[in-house]
């Protein structure tokens, strides 16, 4: 053998070794458990927060919107901030063009839908989008800048995701464009409708929307408010695309969905973050009690089959107890107020006792 | 004639014992991989109870173990450890055999567009819900792609009437970037952010959620294609000595290279429809090992595969270990490590022979 080779495989060997050995001792000194592992988390019994953050939310108001710089000034032209700076808006939107489906439905919910000449092509799609039977005869708009001067639109509202070079070359010729972040969390949802509702000179909507929307989120705290953390349900999302299983851990819709229910959200515990793929094995280490699944039929259906009929999972609670749900897949994956929908299906699930007859109800649109 | 035929002798027993040495250091090293792979994962198992698992099948009872813990093991870990050793045995013999038919310390499994061929398939049927068909279509879909690439670049490498290697990578190269081409078109034409992902995480490689069903589609294919190549080793040593030579020691060039060249594509294809495409196996792998076992493919070969099988149950380990409970691509991790240290044979070679 020759002595050179043989150092490097013995290295390449050692490195591998050491590697393992950091691994394997990190995993010692944290009480046997990788940082973020299941068991560690679990003894510490950590939830996100965001159940103990809905319960103080202030009285709705204008002027509890950070983006609206003058909330007295309701004439025109105002001056609100996006993500990109101050925007001033010279005149009341006639013609609005929204690049999200969470803006989209917002905007609808506050505008008649006469008022939104342009929405993306996922806004169609009745697997993502809430609204998709009422924009099927408005014009899809795509990234290119070109088609969206097309629709001669007085306003583009968008999400982060759209190209910051796209935000740049309509505004250049002229466009006005409010970029502004959809999340999860309960109060800034509210503040999104006032905003919007502000952007598009349609005040008195937005405030009655904003309070029919916390009024149900009330609704559902006040069932749950009262039970410790640790006796609340434990949940994990799963999705499937091809041969991948997927769930939402910390900062994911799903698991925001998951606080305002009620529940714990196992992926988050586990320290998953974000949407990410997991294997069968961590879904076994989660031992989820309750396993709800926003898909679209069959292939929710499907999922929950597969599941079940799986015995490698036998151990599962969830799998035990046949606690196995598919739920609609556009309440839980939206980033709008349509969102409550989810919350309050999620919370008949995990609460059957106080949510008899539980219908899901709908919204006060224009 | 005695002394010729005591050297032939001497070399026969050299090569056997470089050959019994090195598989006997590597095969244990799998072995032991395999076993430390087998104790890792999200589920805490320890190794008595891995090992009592284990032990159970051929009727010992060590101690005791709960049915999850048997499930875990053998139903997840163990199919997805020798779905990896399997695939890396093919990556590693393939790549071996393909720097031998070219003659290029740059070639390696993809080279005439198995990789690429695999990606398309397997893209279209992620895109297009095929998956949703059966539970193997992914595999299929990606094994179809690959081959179909294989047998275009080989089949314009023999147009005209006779065969070129330059005409075959070439046609390689042209045939991969157009498919690559495919991919990218695909991925921005992908209607949603999950399919989008899914395509991504496939071509980084993975061997997450592999069952026993892909250890049995893959491991018959992959271990004859190897044998056979394996028992050709002495017309790949001829091969290394160009064409000519080789033919006036009686190698059949215009059989035995294809033969080759398609059993390469052949096992490549089936790795690459079960793990996606995984990088620098096929690269790492041989050079490192002929640095300490030398140019002889009857022994480079064996020891590629085992090899290859070894690197890629390590790297699967790592990669199911070091963001957990998230997993990375097992092909970043091959990628990671493999492409410093290729660049580290670069320059070890350039010192040693002082070729650019």
């Amino acid at each position: 053998m020759r002595l050179t080779g043989l150092a490097i495989l013995g290295l390449v060997v050692v490195v591998f070794l050491a590697l393992f050995a950091i691994i394997y001792g990190i995993q010692r000194s944290s009480g046997g458990n990788l940082p973020g592992s299941f068991e560690g988390l679990a003894e510490e019994g950590s939830t996100t927060g965001t159940t103990r953050d809905l319960w103080s939310l202030d009285e709705i108001v204008f002027d509890s919107v950070p983006q609206i710089l003058d909330p007295s000034n309701r004439g025109w032209p105002r001056t609100i901030r996006g993500i990109g700076g101050p925007v001033v808006i010279s005149k009341k939107p006639e013609r609005i063009i929204t690049a999200s489906v969470g803006h989209d439905e917002l905007t609808l919910a506050l505008v008649p839908a006469h008022r939104l000449v342009g929405v993306g092509q996922v806004s169609k799609n009745p697997l993502y989008s809430n609204i998709s039977d009422r924009v099927q005869d408005i014009t899809i708009i795509t990234r290119d800048p070109e088609v969206i001067l097309k629709q001669n639109p007085d306003i583009v509202v968008t999400s982060p995701f759209l190209d910051r070079e796209i935000v740049n070359a309509l505004s250049n010729v002229g466009l006005t464009v409010v970029t502004t972040a959809l999340t999860t969390d309960l109060r800034s949802q509210i503040n999104n409708i006032l905003l919007l509702g502000y952007i598009y000179g349609e005040e008195n909507r937005a405030l009655s929307l904003a309070r029919e929307i916390q009024s149900r989120y009330q609704d559902v705290s006040e069932t749950i408010k009262q039970i410790p953390i640790d006796l609340r349900p434990r949940v994990a999302v799963l999705t499937s695309y091809s041969d991948k299983i997927w769930t939402a851990g910390t900062g994911s819709t799903e698991g925001a969905i998951i606080d305002l229910a009620g529940g714990v959200n196992v992926a988050a515990e586990a320290g998953i973050v974000s949407n990410n793929t997991i294997s069968v094995e961590s879904v076994i280490a989660m031992s989820p009690e309750v396993i709800i699944i926003p898909m679209p039929n069959p292939q929710a259906v499907n999922l929950k089959n597969r599941l079940l009929a799986n015995p490698v999972l036998g151990s599962v609670p969830a799998i035990k107890s046949s606690r196995v749900f598919p739920v609609s897949s556009t309440y839980f994956t939206t980033l709008s107020f349509w969102n409550i929908l989810g919350i309050e299906q999620l919370a008949a699930l995990l609460w059957p006792n106080d949510y008899q007859n539980y219908t899901a109800k709908g919204f006060s649109l224009p | 004639m005695s002394e010729m035929t005591a050297n032939a002798s001497s070399i026969r027993s050299g090569v056997s014992v470089r050959l019994l040495s090195g598989m006997g250091i590597l095969a244990t090293l799998l072995v032991v991989a395999a076993l430390i792979s087998l104790t890792m994962g999200p589920v805490e198992i320890s190794v008595l109870n891995v090992t009592s698992i284990l032990l159970s099948n051929v009727g010992l009872d060590l101690i005791p173990f709960t049915v999850s813990e048997e499930l875990i093991v053998e139903e997840l870990r163990l199919p997805r450890i020798l779905v990896g050793a399997i695939v890396g045995m093919a990556l590693g013999v393939a790549g071996t055999t393909m720097q031998a038919v070219f003659r290029n310390p740059m070639a390696e499994p993809g080279i005439i567009g198995v990789s690429a061929g695999g990606a398309v398939g397997a893209v279209l049927s992620i895109t297009f819900g095929l998956n949703d068909l059966f539970f193997l279509a992914l595999p299929l879909f990606a094994f179809i792609g690959s081959m179909g690439s294989a047998l275009l670049v080989y089949g314009i490498a023999l147009m005209g009437g006779y065969f070129s290697i330059s005409t075959l990578l070439l046609a390689g190269v042209a045939v991969s970037a157009f498919l690559a081409a495919i991919v990218s078109l695909v991925i921005v034409l992908v209607p949603n952010n999950e399919g989008l992902r899914e395509i991504l995480f496939w071509l980084a490689g993975g061997l997450d959620s592999r069952s026993w069903e892909h250890v049995q589609i893959s491991f018959p294919i992959i271990l004859s294609g190897c044998l056979v190549i394996v028992g050709m080793s002495r017309e790949l040593n001829l091969l290394m000595l160009g064409n000519d030579d080789a033919r006036s020691l009686g190698v059949r060039i215009a059989l035995v290279r294809p033969v080759l060249i398609i059993i390469s594509a052949l096992i490549t294809g089936v790795a690459v429809a079960v793990s996606g495409t995984i990088a620098f196996v096929g690269l790492v792998v041989p050079h490192t090992l002929r640095l300490v076992f030398g140019p002889d493919h009857r022994v480079l070969l064996p020891m590629s595969a085992v090899g290859g099988a070894l690197f890629l149950v390590l790297a699967d380990t790592m990669a199911r270990m070091i963001a957990q409970p998230a997993e990375i691509r097992v092909g970043i991790v091959t990628a990671f490590f493999g492409a410093p240290f290729f660049v580290g044979l670069l320059i070890l070679n350039r010192k040693h022979t002082g070729v650019l």
